[in-house]
């Protein structure tokens, strides 16, 4: 390993990263666009896609923490529904402040709506997380069967009735469209998320647990980690994440519907893959996921800006599923390539 | 062992399968919904509404059986029945006198090459996991049948097919059975004989309890996989077939979200996604299960998302109990083991 690392000068080793190639990509699918509309490239634009992205990141992160204890949640769309629903239930008929007179309101205060909607999500996630690691029930049956249970509760408390801007308080609506720095509120929320993260991640015991767990489960049964309070601790960040996800979402549309976000997941599962996140667990790095989640995020907004017909909505429907493959499948090209290349130098 | 002895009554195995469960959960919901609403919810009403939750999603659970006992999962089912149901009833009605027979070849095949494509990928890139790679294709193939639909739907088609295919029922023994559900039942033991008693079944369970040790005893495992995909594939475009003839036109959207009710039948008939397990009477008798429930559900409730509350619950209670009492006999176990131990 020194020897290599004594050859390879630091700029190759930089080049050779996996997050630089994905900056690359992402580049290059700007310029591709640019070349056709060239507003795509523009300040406004380039801001807005990572506002919008925001949303996918910070479900990406929880998703990140899940995939590297091997586990996997399908239920984050319903988890975002429900958490989303809560509190616009509580906002929509003034539970905090039942006394308040009328102009008063939906003036449930914002941080108070937040926290419901992370509690209930920590709580989803504590459930699935509990049904893996002490149910022995496998990651995709448990969060399939709660997909199915966290929407029908969504359906029950609402009573099949949407909360829409007139029910919401000033405060939640500019949740998501204040701006510092010239960039959205949803940026910044993204960025602490990111931040609070990572440092988790990377400086806590139970941060590097998950990751201790997910490379070898047994090896780390024995040296006296919990392998059940890992993987229920990655879900609980998940859940709690994917309630804060859900009050972004809601705020951003104006709206919260008991079927909000369906099959949303599909997308931060494969923002994770192509972020380098392996879905049997224990490798994987933050800035990766980031990365892979704006990629997805280009890709999603270049389609509508390509006009590719008069209705752009319909092309974008049908080939985000081909464009998504072929971003999955290229990365796996590549980093066989990688590999196959680092086993060449050993060999010398 | 010594827990038989000491009662003296040694239950057999066969008594002990997972199948009893269901057989009991069967007879206790027709017992609950019958004593809620006697009038409506009776054995030949319940026998006619099997046209609606049984057929369809029936054949797509027999072919996502093949892919759980392998031991990988297919998310695409459902886009593939509607991808193929689009270019039956495209081809069909197309106006150049394509006669109905070979639109359904062409059904058959369009199903087979989803399959194929759906395979080959899962095959060539074992990185990535079959769940990632048929999320996407899902996305893909739905999006081909709204390419070639677009927002319109596409309906006519022969009488046999949407009346007596469709609607139509058999009077056998004074009970009137939906012609679809003979076909699904007349179906199965030929299934069931050659996923459990031939070899080419077995080899299935062989590559989904351990791949390796199957690849070393000589089995070609990728072939196993890939052809595995593709039947599944041919069982979604049936259950396709079978869902037009029920609905009487296509949409791009027909079918969406029967991939998770066709894995969650597969799963509550004892399947498992980590592989090697599942059997066809459990995927019959869980079918049999979920359309009580969910024809008592929706004549009590009239609501989807109570029914999908209702199967979710089930699918998670039904792994979690055996999961449960396994792990606390396990335990007694040992306690047993040391207490004995200890006298000794």
């Amino acid at each position: 390993m020194s020897q290599i690392k004594a050859r390879d000068s630091r700029l190759k080793r930089f080049l050779r990263q996996r997050e630089t190639g994905l900056v690359l990509v992402i580049i290059a699918l700007i310029a591709l666009v640019s070349l056709r509309n060239p507003n795509f490239s523009s300040l406004s634009n380039l801001q807005f896609i990572l506002g919008d992205t925001s949303i996918m990141i910070v479900l990406a992160l929880g998703m990140m923490c899940v995939l590297l204890v091997g586990s996997i949640d399908i239920s984050i769309s319903g988890i975002m529904a429900l958490g989303a629903m809560t509190a616009g239930i509580v906002m929509k008929n003034n539970l905090v402040q039942p006394e308040a007179a009328d102009a008063l309101r939906t003036s449930t205060p914002l941080i108070l709506l937040i926290l419901i909607s992370m509690g209930v999500g920590a709580l989803c996630g504590a459930i699935n997380g509990l049904l893996i690691s002490y149910g022995k029930v496998l990651p995709i049956v448990a969060t399939l069967g709660m997909q199915y249970i966290i929407y029908g509760t969504s359906h029950v408390i609402s009573g099949g009735q949407a909360v829409y801007r007139k029910d919401m308080s000033e405060a939640f609506i500019q949740f998501t469209r204040g701006s510092f720095l010239g960039l959205n509120s949803k940026v910044w929320i993204m960025l602490a998320a990111f931040i609070i993260l990572y440092l988790f991640i990377t400086y806590t015991k139970a941060g590097r647990h998950l990751y201790a767990v997910g490379s070898n489960r047994e090896a780390a049964q024995m040296s006296g980690i919990k392998p059940e309070t890992a993987t229920l601790n990655a879900h609980i960040i998940m859940g709690a994440l994917a309630g804060l996800a859900g009050m972004m979402y809601a705020s951003h549309d104006n709206k919260v519907t008991q079927d909000m976000a369906m099959g949303y997941e599909m997308y931060v599962i494969a923002a994770c893959v192509i972020g380098g996140v392996s879905v049997t667990g224990g490798s994987g790095k933050i800035l990766g996921v980031l990365l892979g989640a704006l990629t997805i995020g280009v890709i999603n907004n270049g389609l509508t800006m390509l006009r590719l017909t008069g209705n752009s909505e319909f092309w974008k429907k049908a080939i985000q599923g081909a464009v998504i493959l072929i971003a999955v499948v290229t990365n796996v090209l590549i980093s066989r390539g990688h590999r196959r290349r680092v086993l060449r130098e050993r060999r010398i | 062992m010594s827990a038989n002895t000491k009662n003296g009554l040694k239950i057999p195995a066969w008594l002990k399968r997972r199948e009893w469960l269901l057989v009991v959960l069967v007879v206790l919901t027709y017992l609950f919904f019958n004593s809620q609403a006697p009038s409506i919810y009776t054995f030949p009403k319940l026998l006619n509404q099997t046209r609606v939750y049984m057929v369809d999603v029936g054949f797509m659970a027999m072919g996502i059986l093949l892919v759980l006992i392998l031991g990988d999962i297919d998310i695409s089912v459902a886009s593939i029945a509607a991808l193929s149901a689009t270019v039956m009833s495209v081809t069909y009605n197309a106006g150049k006198g394509i006669p109905f027979g070979l639109s359904i070849i062409l059904m058959l095949l369009v199903g087979a090459a989803c399959g194929l494509v759906n395979g080959l990928l899962i095959t060539k890139f074992k990185e990535l996991f079959p769940m990632i790679i048929t999320l996407a294709t899902s996305t893909l193939y739905r999006g081909i049948a709204y390419i070639i639909l677009k927002d319109q739907s596409a309906g006519s088609f022969p009488s046999w097919f949407a009346r007596d295919l469709g609607y139509g029922s058999i009077n056998i023994l004074g009970l009137e059975f939906p012609i679809m559900l003979l076909c699904l039942l007349g179906f199965i033991p030929f299934y069931h004989v050659w996923l459990h008693h031939t070899v080419s079944g077995r080899y299935l369970f062989a590559v989904g309890t351990n791949l390796t040790a199957s690849r070393y005893s000589g089995l070609k495992t990728d072939r196993i996989k890939l052809t595995a995909f593709v039947v599944n594939a041919m069982f979604a475009a049936v259950g396709g077939f079978f869902l037009t003839s029920r609905t009487g036109s296509v949409k791009y959207t027909i079918g969406t979200g029967f991939e998770m009710q066709a894995i969650a039948v597969a799963i509550l008939g004892g399947a498992s996604t980590s592989g090697g397990k599942g059997s066809v009477p459990g995927l019959l008798l869980a079918l049999i299960l979920l359309t009580a429930l969910k024809n008592g559900l929706m004549l009590l409730y009239n609501d989807a998302f109570i029914l999908n509350l209702a199967v979710g619950l089930l699918l998670i209670l039904v792994v979690l109990i055996p999961n449960i009492t396994s792990s606390l006999n396990a335990r007694r176990n040992v306690r047993r083991q040391r207490m004995s131990l200890a006298k000794t």
